[in-house]
């Protein structure tokens, strides 16, 4: 599986380097045309030769699969040489076509000769050009050859692959009496070997095993003691803690895996690595201890990885929620699955070195895979959750029987003979199991992080919250998108992995990847999901690129330059709308969807939204309108219709007004364009105020007058310029009208300048002795009801009564005289 | 709106924005770095090249002004005028006046 692995990353980066390798030797190759033919020519005889060898080697090597993948390898390597030797004739061929082009036709027939010089140099470049063809036609052959080999390659290998699951071994052979000699002959013969190897490592090398041991030991020690230091905080669990949040159980669960297995892992390799350093080891025994090492530091990380994610001991901080029970059996049934798999690889490569007879190698697997079978069983048969009445719960149903049906499929396929399809389905349940397990986790945590407020509690969360000015709820948008990006990441990471456990190859993995990514088609359309990708990123950015820009020459450029509120909300919006349309535009063209065949759906279908969305676009446009015109802007005080109140935010479609109610109003804006709209604060707030007053018949009118202008002129609001006047406006039905009219710098000030006139012409005009006559009204007899009989715990309950309202009322003028002082009352 | 923000604070937020949008454009080039050659059509008449890659030949027909994407991986190409060529996967071929020069 290492070995699988580590290819297939040395497959990545070859065919990451390759397109660099090519360029390159491309350059140093077309320099040199004297020589060009000869040299590629041998090279190509040279990569065929090779290619003959490996077809020879191919046939040799048929039962070998890892040598059949190395063999496909070297010939992907060879097929990409041919290529980049037929390459170098590229500048070369350029140089030749321009030249025969200068040079022209051949002279037909019937015109006359051309100089021998020209026709010397056509023909010579004919030539050389038939060459060059000849050469990069073998080239081409070449590669034809080496892709058929590949095809042949894969075609053995699979069936390689169907051989090892059907082939059918006789049980009665591999497991008699025999066997058990077999297998003490080759325990005597392995022990004899490491016997005499540790004699040998104790007699002349055991200072180097103590260095060695205990240099591997300080590392492994300062890995884990600095490790402990470093993330101490989230390597331990805390058992006090009741409820620990998923995040920070997923947190402990990974250092607590990660640091123990790394520190392991360094001892295992360190030692091995040093024994190497100071040739302590000999012969096979350095794959014995390799094969031990992987071994151990296998089944180690599975018991610390299958610790931390069911926690026996401390069940809040399980990371699966089963029983605690259940947990410990799980934890030691997946060991035995690593112990018994470990085990069998170990004797796997001793029975490989030591050359055992099949009969052992067939006993050994399948020993393995029977007790692999009986585990995935038992642990079907676990019954994990517990129900609210106390009564154990097994599986759901669908793992339940998955679990119990690989497990007999196991031991009957063992039991049959089919040991290789036994091993195999044992060693891809191990597997694949461990990788869904590790996909689920990594779903559960997105989850997690997706939940409200849990992302800002994350340590990123953290982090931004306090470097940037990110809200809570910006950051639970983060929290669900990281959630989102967390998901899209598991599928991207495990659905490879999977397949490629399954045995699909890189190749078509990354075929699949590049026509998902360049596009499917469908009729004529296609659909690239990189192209709908890097078109919504550009779209986002060109968005944040217009947000920045507005509030750059919102904030430093017009609001420097003292420019006017409301020209710098036009502009602010105007440049807002411009560049998302940009935005959106550049966006809808870098996802490929052609802009022409959307302006003929546009044409075809602007009648129908001529009509159908007439009043939005008569709207749209009168927004536009009232930005550039800027009849109102955002804070003045503005009449439509029955609307009075101040302008609050002017967008596209419509205006929002806010009354003096402070109702929200949203007026469409066509409305603002095609009536008449008051505004009280258009050019400034100067504004007139009337107040009438009458006086009883018989006054002194000319004192009457005079008072009130004396009131009027000594107001402190009221403006000079233009001046207090009053209007002796009528002889009134009952009273001789008067009406003070003052003009006011802001006229919003109204109420309160009113209120403090009225009040002072009450005043003076008590201390002149004018008084102010109320209209008789007609009174009208009512018949009274009879009164109740006289009831003392009546009488006694309407007191209190009117006690508690007075009460009420003297509270009430006190609040509203605290919330009042700081207001001004609104104009009506 | 969230560009309403007080002078000092707002520039603190775009500067983490820019630094995210960085990274995102990386992201883009370092996606958009998968490239397949291309063949350009400039002439009325349809063209065919004769393409060679893993193991097989075919005949790849550009219709006028026809823009295919085709060998991803390196290729051999046959071109109009009988020339062999090849491709490692990066360039455009452009066929004009029946024609076939690679850029």
């Amino acid at each position: 599986m290492l070995f699988r692995l580590l290819r297939l990353i040395l497959l990545l980066t070859l065919v990451v380097s390759a397109p660099l390798s090519f360029d390159a030797a491309a350059q140093g190759l077309g320099q040199a045309p004297a020589g060009l033919v000869a040299d590629q020519q041998k090279i190509i005889q040279a990569l065929t030769a090779k290619t003959d060898n490996f077809e020879k080697q191919i046939q040799q090597d048929a039962e070998e699969d890892s040598s059949l993948v190395d063999i496909r390898l070297q010939l992907e390597e060879l097929s990409r040489q041919s290529l980049t030797s037929a390459l170098a004739f590229r500048t070369r061929l350029g140089e030749i076509n321009s030249r025969l082009e200068q040079l022209g036709p051949a002279p037909a027939a019937g015109q006359p000769p051309e100089p021998d010089i020209v026709s010397g140099e056509r023909q010579a470049l004919v030539s050389e050009k038939a060459e060059i063809n000849a050469v990069i036609s073998q080239a081409q052959s070449l590669s034809i050859r080496i892709s058929g080999l590949i095809d042949k390659i894969g075609n053995m290998r699979s069936e390689l692959f169907r051989n090892v699951l059907t082939k059918r071994y006789v049980l009665s052979d591999a497991l008699s009496p025999q066997v058990f000699s077999d297998a003490r002959d080759e325990f005597s013969n392995f022990y004899k070997a490491v016997s005499s190897w540790l004699s040998f490592a104790f007699k002349f090398k055991f200072q180097a095993i103590l260095a060695a041991t205990f240099v591997a030991l300080g590392l492994a020690l300062v890995l884990l003691v600095g490790g402990r230091r470093l993330f101490g905080r989230v390597f331990e669990a805390d058992p006090a803690n009741e409820d620990p949040s998923y995040l920070s159980r997923l947190s402990v669960a990974f250092w607590s895996t990660l640091l123990p297995t790394l520190a392991v892992g360094v001892f295992l390799a360190s030692t091995v690595f040093f024994f190497n350093y100071y040739n302590v080891l000999r012969g096979d025994i350095g794959l014995f201890l390799n094969a031990l090492a992987a071994v151990i530091g296998v089944v180690f990380c599975v018991n610390r990885l299958t610790n931390a994610a069911l926690e026996p001991r401390l069940p809040n901080w399980r990371l699966i929620p089963v029983e605690t029970g259940p947990a410990r059996w799980l934890v030691r049934l997946t060991t035995a699955m690593a112990v018994v798999i470990g085990i069998n690889y170990f004797l796997s490569v001793i029975n490989d070195k030591m050359g055992s007879p099949l009969s052992l190698t067939i006993a050994r697997s399948f020993g393995a895979t029977i007790i692999v079978g009986v585990i995935l069983i038992l642990m079907a048969m676990l019954r994990p959750f517990k129900a609210r009445d106390g009564s154990w719960r097994p599986w759901p149903a669908w793992l339940r029987y998955t679990a119990f049906a690989l497990g007999l499929f196991t031991i009957i396929a063992a039991l049959l003979g089919y040991i290789g399809l036994a091993l195999f389905v044992s060693l891809q349940v191990v597997v694949t199991g461990t990788v869904l397990i590790t996909a689920y986790i990594g779903f559960l945590s997105a989850q997690a992080i997706g939940e409200e407020g849990a992302f800002a509690n994350t340590t990123v969360g953290r982090w931004l919250s306090s470097n940037s000015s990110y809200e809570d709820t910006a950051l639970d948008q983060l929290g669900l998108v990281v959630s989102v990006a967390i998901n899209v990441m598991i599928v991207l990471v495990f659905l490879p992995l999977i397949l490629l456990m399954w045995g699909f190859q890189p190749g078509d993995i990354q075929a699949w990847a590049y026509k998902l990514a360049t596009g499917i088609n469908i009729g004529s359309v296609t659909i690239s999901v990189t192209g709908i990708l890097s078109g919504i990123v550009v779209f986002i950015i060109g968005y944040f690129l217009t947000r920045w820009f507005q509030g750059w020459l919102d904030g430093s450029v017009m609001a420097r330059g003292k420019v006017d509120t409301g020209v710098r909300n036009s502009i602010r919006l105007a440049v807002g709308y411009a560049g998302v349309a940009l935005a959106a535009l550049v966006g809808i063209s870098a996802a490929g969807i052609d802009l022409s065949s959307l302006a003929l759906v546009a044409g075809a279908l602007s009648l129908g939204i001529g009509f159908g969305l007439q009043n939005v676009v008569s709207n749209f446009v009168s927004g536009l309108i009232l930005l550039a015109e800027r009849p109102f802007k955002v804070g003045d005080w503005i009449v439509a219709g029955d609307v009075s109140g101040t302008v609050k935010k002017i967008s596209v479609r419509a205006t929002e007004i806010e009354t003096f109610q402070r109702q929200s109003v949203i007026l469409p804006n066509s409305n603002l364009i095609n009536n008449a709209v008051g505004n009280w604060t258009h050019r400034n707030k100067l504004g007139r105020i009337d107040i009438k007053v009458g006086v009883a018949y018989g006054s002194d009118v000319k004192q009457v007058h005079a008072v009130l202008l004396e009131i009027a002129r000594g107001h402190p609001m009221v403006l000079k310029n233009p001046e207090p006047f009053v209007l002796f406006s009528n002889f009134g039905p009952a009273a001789l009208e008067f009406e003070i009219r003052v003009f006011l710098a802001d006229v919003m000030n109204g109420n309160i300048v009113q209120n403090d006139i009225r009040f002072a012409v009450l005043e003076r005009f008590s201390g002149e002795h004018i008084e102010i006559p109320s209209t008789p009204r007609a009174v009208v007899e009512a018949h009274k009801p009879k009164a109740w009989p006289t009831d003392d715990d009546k009488i006694e309950a309407d007191f209190a009564e009117q006690e508690q309202i007075k009460a009420e009322a003297e509270a009430e003028k006190k609040r509203l005289a605290k919330s009042r002082k700081t207001k001004k009352p609104d104009p009506d | 709106m969230p560009c309403e923000m007080q002078q000092r604070r707002w520039e603190h937020r775009y500067c983490n924005m820019w630094k995210s949008l960085v990274a995102a454009v990386a992201l883009i080039a370092a996606i958009g770095s998968v490239h397949a050659a291309s063949a350009v059509n400039k002439d009325a008449e349809t063209r065919t090249l004769v393409v060679t890659e893993g193991g097989s030949k075919t005949d790849l027909a550009l219709a006028g002004g026809e823009t295919v994407e085709f060998c991803p991986n390196g290729c051999f190409v046959t071109l109009p005028n009988g020339d062999l060529e090849a491709l490692t996967g990066s360039e455009t071929v452009e066929i004009s006046g029946g024609v076939a020069r690679i850029k």
